[in-house]
């Protein structure tokens, strides 16, 4: 049974305003973006940013977020240095919260994204809707990662003694942003319609 | 009925492209993909008040979070005060320019433009003006929203509450209530403002 898409009704849905026009505009008559019935070069943008996204991990997690100046000694840390400082602080729920926003949501959505890629390429036995909704969850925590980032620019901003005790961001900081960044751009840039086209293809 | 306006209802699924027919909902409905579970769209009763109201409320408290102290700390017998403007130049002064206009942008420029713009939307919506700034303003609405990180910002204030609180005294200022305020109303704002509906209304309200 094949189902009523707008592209089997030769319509297509503008991406910023939903508008369903004919396929055959250039423009969405509505808001004058431009009309397409899928996401254009939507798998080439995404592994692209993704590839862009796993070399920025390696600084992000390699170079210091931040370092503490306290009474002349530097100590520089990393995001996963971070985590462990907070686990022997005996601070187990906010070292979660770190290692999940930090640590897990970037890497999961990497790989779930390049994951979903793979699929739209060869296919797989997990069902559309099921990647679908894979998809949706992938591109919602996408800004969580910023928190870190935001820890430490507060750190930053707040811990100014004097020369005593001086928080100071660390080159990870804005590796880390950029790759929050490429990661949300590689998520929208992403169509879910191609796994139910897809699938379409396989049944006919 | 003539066929056009027929066409106006029409709706496709962003994740799955399943085509519906949106004339059958009602105040107080939302809609999902029967496909794919996707929120299609809600239609709520008094959007466009409730999104000029949340918007006025939650500017006068985005004007008190950056004029207030956010956070003090206290440690050695000397006191830092900071507030959120005094954060990014603070920022910017460690050498880490690109950090600070980031930071600037998700948790301050981004969400207040969001904020008036959709309060301007919202009036312009309510009033039903036929002017031709609305769409513009509309489409910048939908591309910046993405982009706003009040509540990931918010959550940060509070690990690194928790993460310096053993290092000294560390205070709440007035700024620190009215940004939560204003993460709010800002989520409060954006409920109301559903795209399928926004974007019909504006079709009828060409100019």
């Amino acid at each position: 049974m094949s189902r009523v898409t707008a592209a089997s009704k030769g319509l297509a849905s503008c991406h910023l305003c939903q508008k369903v026009a004919s396929v055959e505009l250039d423009k969405c008559p509505r808001c004058g973006t431009a009309l397409h019935s899928r996401k254009s070069n939507s798998l080439n943008r995404t592994l692209a940013l993704l590839c862009t996204a796993t070399i920025l991990y390696i600084p992000a997690n390699i170079c210091p977020i931040m370092i503490t100046d306290q009474l002349g000694s530097s100590i520089e840390s990393t995001i996963l240095g971070g985590v462990v400082l907070l686990i022997q602080m005996d601070s187990i729920p906010v070292a979660a919260i770190i290692f999940i926003a930090s640590v897990m949501v970037p890497v999961g959505k990497l790989l779930s994204l390049f994951y979903l890629c793979w699929t739209v390429k060869f296919g797989s036995s997990v069902s559309s809707r099921q990647r679908t909704i894979a998809y949706r969850i992938t591109e919602l925590i996408g800004k969580w990662s910023m928190i870190d980032v935001f820890v430490v620019s507060i750190l930053v901003a707040l811990v100014q003694i004097g020369k005593v005790l001086v928080i100071r961001p660390g080159i990870a900081s804005i590796a880390f942003a950029a790759l929050v960044i490429v990661t949300m751009i590689a998520a929208e840039g992403f169509d879910p319609r191609l796994f139910w086209d897809k699938e379409e293809e396989n049944h006919d | 009925m003539s066929m056009h306006t027929h066409s106006d209802d029409r709706m496709a699924c962003p994740s799955c492209d399943q085509l519906y027919d949106m004339s059958g909902l009602e105040y107080g409905q939302k809609a999902r993909c029967g496909t794919c579970n996707h929120l299609l769209a809600s239609y709520r009763k008094h959007a466009y008040a409730h999104v000029v109201a949340f918007s006025i409320s939650g500017l006068i408290f985005f004007v008190l979070a950056c004029r207030y102290p956010f956070m003090s700390f206290k440690s050695s017998g000397m006191e830092s005060i900071m507030t959120l403007p005094q954060a990014i130049t603070q920022i910017k002064g460690e050498g880490m320019w690109d950090l600070a206009i980031l930071v600037a942008c998700f948790i301050l420029i981004i969400p207040a433009l969001v904020m008036v713009l959709t309060g301007a939307l919202g009036i312009s919506l309510l009033a039903g003006w036929r002017n031709y700034w609305a769409k513009d303003v509309a489409k910048l609405i939908f591309h910046l929203q993405v982009w706003s990180m009040v509540e990931v910002f918010f959550i940060g204030v509070l690990v690194s509450l928790f993460k310096i609180a053993h290092m000294a005294t560390v205070g709440i200022g007035i700024a620190f209530w009215s940004y939560a305020a204003f993460a709010i109303f800002f989520t409060l704002m954006l409920s109301n403002l559903d795209t399928f509906y926004t974007w019909k209304r504006l079709e009828e309200l060409e100019p």
